[in-house]
């Protein structure tokens, strides 16, 4: 005889629309997470493998170099001689009308190549091809015209350049600027017949690739002192160095780790969503299972039975999530990059770690938690089914209140005496959707406050960073060479009234998570600028410094060279308050005694004038309050959109979890409120009974939550984050924020709170009939 | 004898509280046999049943069934014991409120190798027209029927029914009496009932009267009443 199917097997799709509440925002928390996640995870995977394919695709140099004068046949012979191919790169950097700067050269075949997105490379005078990303920005598209002060130029196509995925004008910037600065490819008639200056700027390539960091910065020094002898040098970007090549790869790197904290929190509220909902479930059935047990179905039937709504729902969320994800919201997220940077249109891959992190993990976490809470559960007799009674628990006794208590308040203290658990887990999930609550609205306020600290914390208005210029060798050996170093020397001197000369030398973190760059300032002992006597031998920590590596005065920190092995060991001596950036101070003679580098020696100024007597060419850069607010706005554009997404992501999941709680408590007391209703109890009685006491418990969780919220949310972004960016963000949440989460959860549970009462007026006084012994 | 009960003890609670429920009680039931419980509230007779279908367990006391010692089977060994041998009625049907009313009834037959015809049972409850209804769309007869169709279909050697008559009408408890009868007669089950309805005695081969947890008189019905001719 064939074994008959299961009958129970019906129930499955009539349970998910019977409990669509339910159903529908484990759903929706699914679809969100994994679209969101799995979205963003293979838009820069995608991107990022794109991005690294495209060095040895597009052929990107291992560096630059700009000279005054074009180099002969001979001179680029002398350099070629060590081994490495140069190919020329120059440019013209045109002025347009309304203020941009286009940055004009022909098209490359060799090195750096350009790639084409869109039409057509410009052939003919007043074509002109401009970077993808430079169109969307001003929104310009095929067939427009931009206009030089010369010319009229007909937009072609649209393109990305290999070696500007970041647009940065000069190097020495501190920030790309993709708004006012881009690129763009014209014929070689055009490009002939503008009159800007042209510069001379050169490619290089190794012949082999270096192994590593250390190994590229001795080639490119050795390479350097060649084009040095045998040109007139103004500037030399080895590759490594290259701001307008690296940083958007790096960019890419670091909110990766953003991503994978939003979807391990998300990744608990789920595991906790599924064990309350498995739990409520067979709270309500336990009738049913009580029949079912005693009519002789096995656990492990009713365990799949029970499994197969989450399951089914589960398996559809992971499809639409997926399916959203490689679709429409891998182009969301991958447009919050494309906004800002030019890469070309990479493919989208398919990304298994992705699937695993954002499918699999919380498929398997979900199904495990369900597992064991369905075990726990079902593994009572079938009698206490029969009697709802589902409590492990043997001995129950009444808490005693006063009878001088109102009856009403003693009722709602019942209420709440009854579901401490579910309150329980109603204080979990509202600590946590506060908790990404907050991170979403508290980052852009750390942002801005960290710009607001960073204004008033300057050390000097300016400090500059003088550079040695390409053509200048310290070791002097010809005349030439000695007279060189000697203008240089005197460039470097300036008349500026309380200018003050320090050193500033560039270490790395050791042995840290993440390598960091830690500046150290090398200041006079009765420095104007800095207000602590540090005397020789002494050690001081940036406030930045200390709070990222968690160091305190009497710690060690240990610090090694850029590209060398060498390590120093520092005792810390105090603490400078200063939070712009991750540095130590120490005397100027100290410092140029550990790190040998003379006596006399000073690289930067600090300054409260502005410095006009030392030649441009001498200032690598210069800090003020600008040049470290850029890093912030560009925080600000690049984090806006993710914060506004995630604003909303946790929002929906603020009120699904409290709809959620709020939905099983009633549930659970459906019967007692029949019950009431039979007495003579009117809906309003009932609410007062019922909604609030979960009203009065949700507000004081909230309340509780918050200060948790803030404590947690300062871990992350100063502790987490921050071991994963560069630079330390002092977190910042103003109180008024609070009062803001207070109200936006409060709105949440109105709304709420009004479907419950609803759903309280529509419980049928025939629930109270059923059998309970 | 088909079904053997020697010395149960039952009791609730602890120390001060402890309640005995069951002060002994020792029976036996022939195959096929109409039994009936009675007894007021609190006499132990609903926790005797629950005993009887693996359900609770006794404290102390044997029982047979079929020649197997049924309190020393595991809980797995319950089930299957309850699968293959049992069918439950109860006061309040415990329908599953999403499943048509064939539905529920196919629940009991998925247990059994052999289960009854599903359409013969329909039309035998009465049910046929209302067999893809769900449970909220039936009157409490009709729920009532259905119940009495999930335990059935399965063709139990064993029918638990606790208080099936209990939530209905005189009317509608006399046609369910009567469907039980004609269950026993037509299938040959061995039926226990519990009720605490004196009236329902006549209709029983065997009653078993108890009183605060003991058995108080065991009679066995020279002649049998049909439910139909049953007043109360």
């Amino acid at each position: 005889m064939v074994r008959q199917k299961n009958p129970l097997r019906h129930r499955v799709i009539r349970e998910i629309f019977g409990d669509l509440g339910k159903y529908a925002t484990i759903f929706i928390m699914m679809v969100a997470m994994i679209g969101l996640a799995s979205g963003y995870l293979i838009a820069v995977d995608s991107m990022q493998k794109g991005y690294a394919e495209g060095f040895s695709l597009y052929n990107i140099e291992d560096g630059n170099f700009t000279v005054a004068n074009k180099l002969t046949d001979d001179q680029i012979d002398e350099i070629e001689k060590s081994g490495n191919t140069i190919y020329p790169i120059f440019f013209k950097d045109v002025e347009m009308e309304d203020h941009h700067t286009l940055r004009m050269m022909v098209e490359r075949k060799n090195v750096n190549q350009i790639i084409l997105d869109e039409g057509k490379m410009p052939t003919r005078m007043n074509e002109v091809a401009i970077d993808r990303n430079f169109a969307d920005n001003n929104q310009l598209k095929i067939g427009d015209h931009l206009s030089s002060n010369q010319y009229d130029y007909e937009i072609v196509g649209l393109v990305s350049f290999s070696d500007y995925s970041a647009m940065f004008s000069s190097n020495k910037d501190s920030m790309f600027d993709a708004i006012l600065f881009s690129v763009a490819v014209v014929s070689e008639e055009s490009y002939e017949a503008e009159k800007a200056k042209e510069i001379y700027r050169y490619a290089w390539q190794y012949e082999s690739k270096a192994k590593d960091e250390a190994e590229e910065k001795k080639w490119a020094d050795e390479f350097v002192s060649t084009v040095r002898k045998n040109s007139e040098l103004e500037e030399y970007v080895p590759q490594y160095l290259n701001q307008a090549i690296f940083f958007a790869g790096d960019d890419l790197q670091s909110d990766s780790s953003m991503i994978h904290l939003f979807l391990y929190i998300m990744l608990l509220i789920m595991a906790f969503v599924t064990s309350l909902t498995t739990a409520d479930t067979i709270v309500k059935e336990a009738g049913v299972i009580g029949t079912l047990r005693a009519s002789g179905y096995t656990k492990w039937e009713l365990f799949i039975h029970y499994l197969s709504p989450l399951l089914l729902v589960i398996f559809v969320a992971c499809i639409v999530g997926n399916l959203l994800g490689y679709t429409y919201l891998k182009d969301v997220m991958r447009n919050l990059y494309y906004n800002s940077y030019s890469f070309p249109n990479y493919p989208t891959l398919i990304n298994m770690e992705a699937f695993l992190e954002t499918t699999i993990a919380p498929v398997i976490i979900m199904i495990v938690v369900s597992v064991i809470v369905l075990m726990r559960k079902l593994s009572i007799s079938p009698l206490q089914f029969l009697r709802h009674d589902l409590s492990r628990k043997k001995n129950h006794f009444a808490m005693k209140l006063a009878h001088s208590i109102s009856f009403f308040f003693r009722y709602r203290l019942r209420v709440i005496f009854q579901n401490i658990p579910h309150y329980f887990m109603l204080f979990i999930g509202l600590l946590l959707a506060n908790i990404l609550l907050l991170f979403g609205l508290s980052l852009p306020y750390t942002i801005d406050h960290y710009e607001e600290t960073i204004a008033e914390d300057l050390l000097a208005t300016k400090q500059y960073i003088l550079s040695i210029p390409a053509n200048i060798n310290l070791e002097a050996e010809s005349m030439e060479e000695k007279m060189a170093l000697m203008e240089f020397m005197q460039g470097i001197e300036t008349e500026t009234e309380g200018a003050e000369k320090f050193t500033l030398y560039q270490l790395k973190t050791h042995n840290a998570v993440k390598e960091e760059n830690v500046l150290v300032y090398g200041v006079q002992e009765e420095s104007e600028y800095i207000d602590q006597k540090i005397p020789y031998g002494k050690i001081y920590v940036s406030t930045a410094c200390a709070n990222k590596f968690r160091a305190e005065v009497g710690n060690e920190i240990e610090l090694k060279e850029q590209y060398e092995d060498k390590v120093y060991t520092f005792k810390i001596d105090g603490i400078y308050p200063y939070n712009s950036s991750v540095a130590i101070f120490m005397n100027q003679e100290y410092a140029n005694e550990v790190f040998d580098l003379g006596e006399e020696y000073f690289s930067a100024y600090f300054s409260d004038e502005e410095i006009k007597d030392i030649d441009e060419q001498y200032i690598a850069s210069e800090i003020d309050a600008e040049s470290l607010t850029k890093v912030t706005r560009q925080l600000n554009v690049s984090f806006g959109g993710f914060m506004r997404a995630l604003r909303i992501a946790t929002f929906v999941i603020f009120f699904t979890m409290m709809y959620l709680l709020t939905k099983i408590i009633i549930e659970k007391n459906s019967q007692s409120i029949s019950m009431v209703k039979i007495l003579g109890y009117t809906t309003q009685d009932i609410q007062k009974l019922y909604l609030r006491a979960t009203s009065i418990v949700t507000i004081v969780e909230m309340l509780i939550c918050l200060p948790i919220a803030n404590s947690v949310n300062r871990w992350m972004i100063e502790d987490y984050m921050s071991a994963r960016m560069t630079g330390y963000l002092p977190y910042h949440a103003p109180s008024n924020l609070f009062v803001r989460m207070f109200l936006t959860g409060m709105i949440a549970y109105i709304v709420v709170a009004i479907l419950e009462m609803v759903k309280i007026y529509r419980i049928p006084k025939t629930d109270a009939l059923k059998n309970v012994e | 004898m088909f079904l053997e009960v020697k010395d149960i003890h039952k009791s609730y609670g602890e120390k001060d509280n402890r309640i005995e429920v069951l002060k002994g009680i020792s029976l036996s039931i022939d195959k096929g046999e109409f039994c009936v419980l009675l007894g007021p509230s609190g006499s132990g007779k609903s926790t005797l049943l629950n005993i009887l279908g693996g359900i609770d367990e006794a404290d102390s006391g044997t029982i047979e069934i079929l020649g197997k010692q049924m309190t020393m089977l595991k809980e797995k060994e319950l089930t299957q014991y309850r699968r293959n041998h049992l069918g439950y009625v109860f006061q309040m049907y415990n329908l599953i409120p999403n499943l048509t009313v064939r539905e529920n009834i196919e629940v009991g037959a998925y247990l059994s190798k052999k289960p009854l015809d599903i359409d013969h049972l329909l039309v035998l409850l009465g049910l046929e027209e209302h067999q893809d209804k769900l449970p909220r769309q039936l009157s409490g007869g009709q729920q009532q029927r259905t119940s009495i169709g999930r335990a059935i279909i399965k063709n139990p050697d064993i029918l638990l029914c606790d208080e099936p008559t209990g939530a209905l009408d005189y009317k509608t408890s006399k046609e369910i009496l009567k469907l039980i009868e004609d269950i026993n007669r037509e299938y040959g089950n061995t039926i226990i009932m519990v009720t605490h309805n004196a009236a329902i005695k006549e209709m029983a081969d065997v009653v078993v009267r108890l009183r605060d947890g003991m058995i108080r008189d065991i009679v066995r019905n020279v002649e049998k009443k049909k439910a139909e001719d049953l007043e109360w």
